[in-house]
């Protein structure tokens, strides 16, 4: 697959890449463009190859194949926040020195980079005194204060705690925004994808599976791996048909026209998670306190979805869709299922 | 206990009389210890640095033999400058035989190892992102080389004690290249055996507290330093 559907003067452009570790062909036959202003996250499962694509986007790793245009400079952030043993503010003036700024431009250019992602009041504070937010808050400062021409982001945001996570993902989506720079964003995380992106770009086992608005991608997955990966996790076949469903298109109602039984039920912070089994698929929904338990019968409506063709008898379901046909969030012939309001 | 109480009483009166020969042999040994140690320091930095930090085919080779010379022993190392500098060896042309640079050589040489060795594995032991995100924002290699330094300070420094140690104490290589000369080429550990071997044990114990004692300043001094850790100062100018 490849991508081409943003407009803008493009800042980086990948023909047919293919990367390898070693003996291993970790990213195989990937296109993507990256335009100015744009702001665009890079998702997959881990192992993915996220990670090796970011390293050859960046330069830091020759593509075994393929070609790769950059017009500018290219800043990656890796995974790993790691900061010298000296003050927050001289690590990034560190930075900059490192890029080449002079001298005289880096302590200006350094606390603005702190005050963007919130972090100027730790400017005299040891590194070494970070907690990890803190530490991601920097390393954050350090490559936005180089202002390069395409910012590549791995990762940003793991191994903090759900909270620390979501205030820094609050601060980094106005910061990281730039009408004069195209950044790319390593996320395997849907919903920090959601938060900062214009743009998706998909990579499972290797391979580009879809590109696009996160939106779009979410309303009309392009295969089932796909929307398997967006979090489709229900599916109800019929008659050739396939509709896969996200919690969020399933409702428990007493006036629903399937009936369905309740076969596990995990509470959550707000509600409980339903596995429900019908004749003809199994969904998953959450629904609100009190909800039903293990064994109960409950009658379901479904709003909205994907209907893929479906599958072959060999069980692949990383099918497309029906030929010349986009998946439809539509009520399939058969299907008992609602067009989402 | 009772000869070398006997001998201690003779040796620390020697100690304080102000004897211009053990005066020219502390000022030669402090001479070649530093000298050794900065020279070394100036060779081995940039070889440790480029062993520990370099991505290059051979690299672990080199790293397996810097760590197998800090077995060199010295009496070898000097063995092997002697048939150097010995008139009819390669370098026989320099008139380096049994002279006092003959002693820079030979000490500087068994310096290194510690400088080269111990500098590449302090660096290896650094956060590994650091370096490569030094690399990902354009740091060159004289930037990434005096970050390495900076934040491996300690192991750095341990290097240079090391190093340091080594010269002041080593008699082997430089009894044999400058010959041991009395008041001429001496330091103060060969002064010792020079000393000990002539059974002038008073005199031999009176340097060996000399020498002890300015190994404890020498040495105590950088010590103080590494303890210091993430106190001192040590100030790169970036290359921009």
């Amino acid at each position: 697959m490849s991508d081409a559907s943003a407009t803008g003067e493009v800042l980086l452009r990948c023909k047919h890449v293919s990367v390898r570790r070693g003996d291993r062909e970790v990213v195989r036959d990937v296109s993507v463009e990256l335009r100015v202003g744009e702001l665009v996250a890079l998702l997959g499962p881990n192992g993915a190859g996220k990670s090796t694509l970011l390293d050859a986007l960046g330069g830091v790793l020759a593509p075994a194949q393929g070609q790769i245009e950059r017009h500018g400079r290219v800043a990656i952030a890796l995974q790993a926040p790691d900061l010298a043993r000296r003050s927050v503010l001289a690590n990034v003036m560190l930075a900059l020195a490192w890029w080449g700024v002079p001298r005289s431009e880096r302590a200006v250019r350094a606390r603005e980079a702190l005050r963007a992602m919130g972090a100027e009041h730790l400017a005299q504070r040891p590194a070494g005194a970070l907690s990890g937010g803190e530490r991601r808050r920097v390393h954050l400062a350090r490559a936005l204060a180089v202002r390069p021409d395409i910012l590549m982001l791995d990762e940003p945001f793991a191994g903090l705690d759900a909270e620390t996570r979501a205030n820094l993902l609050e601060d980094a989506v106005s910061a990281l925004r730039s009408g004069t720079r195209a950044t790319l964003v390593v996320v395997h995380d849907r919903a920090e994808a959601w938060a900062l992106a214009d743009r998706l770009f998909i990579l499972i086992a290797g391979e580009l599976v879809a590109a696009g608005p996160p939106r779009e991608l979410l309303e009309h997955p392009p295969s089932t791996a796909v929307a398997r990966f967006l979090g489709f996790d229900g599916s109800l076949q019929d008659a050739g048909e396939m509709l896969l469903t996200r919690p969020a298109h399933v409702t428990l109602d007493p006036a629903g026209p399937l009936s369905a039984r309740v076969t596990r039920a995990v509470p959550l912070e707000d509600g409980v998670r339903l596995e429900l089994e019908l004749e003809r698929g199994r969904l998953y929904t959450v629904a609100p306190l009190p909800a039903p338990r293990p064994g109960d019968t409950v009658r379901v409506r479904v709003l909205g979805g994907a209907q893929f063709p479906l599958p072959a008898a060999d069980g692949v379901l990383a099918s497309p869709p029906r030929a010349g046909a986009r998946p439809q969030a539509t009520v399939a012939p058969g299907l008992p299922h609602e067009r989402s309001p | 206990m009772r000869l070398w109480w006997e001998e201690l009483k003779v040796a620390v009166p020697l100690i304080f009389h102000g004897n211009p020969y053990l005066l020219s042999i502390i000022w030669f040994t402090v001479q070649v210890a530093v000298v050794a140690t900065v020279v070394a320091a100036a060779i081995g930095l940039p070889i440790g640095l480029t062993i520990g930090l370099g991505r290059f085919r051979g690299r672990r080779v080199l790293q397996i033999l810097a760590n197998a010379s800090l077995g060199l022993p010295p009496v070898l190392a000097g063995l092997f400058l002697f048939l150097l500098f010995v008139p009819q060896g390669p370098l026989g042309g320099y008139n380096l035989i049994l002279s006092k640079k003959a002693v820079f050589i030979a000490q500087t040489l068994l310096a290194l190892p510690y400088i080269v060795a111990l500098t590449a594995a302090a660096v290896q032991g650094l956060p590994p992102g650091l370096l490569a995100q030094a690399r990902a924002l354009g740091a060159g290699r004289a930037q990434l080389y005096a970050l390495a330094v900076r934040e491996a300070r300690i192991g750095v420094l341990a290097a240079v004690i090391a190093a340091l140690g080594s010269a002041l104490s080593e008699v082997g290589a430089i009894v044999i290249v400058g010959g041991n000369v009395y008041g001429f080429d001496q330091t103060l550990a060969s002064a010792i055996l020079f000393d000990a071997n002539a059974a002038r044990y008073a005199q031999a114990i009176a340097i060996g507290i000399v020498l002890i004692g300015l190994i404890l300043i020498l040495m105590g001094g950088l010590g103080v330093l590494q303890q210091r850790g993430g106190g001192i100062r040590l100030r790169f100018r970036s290359v921009t």
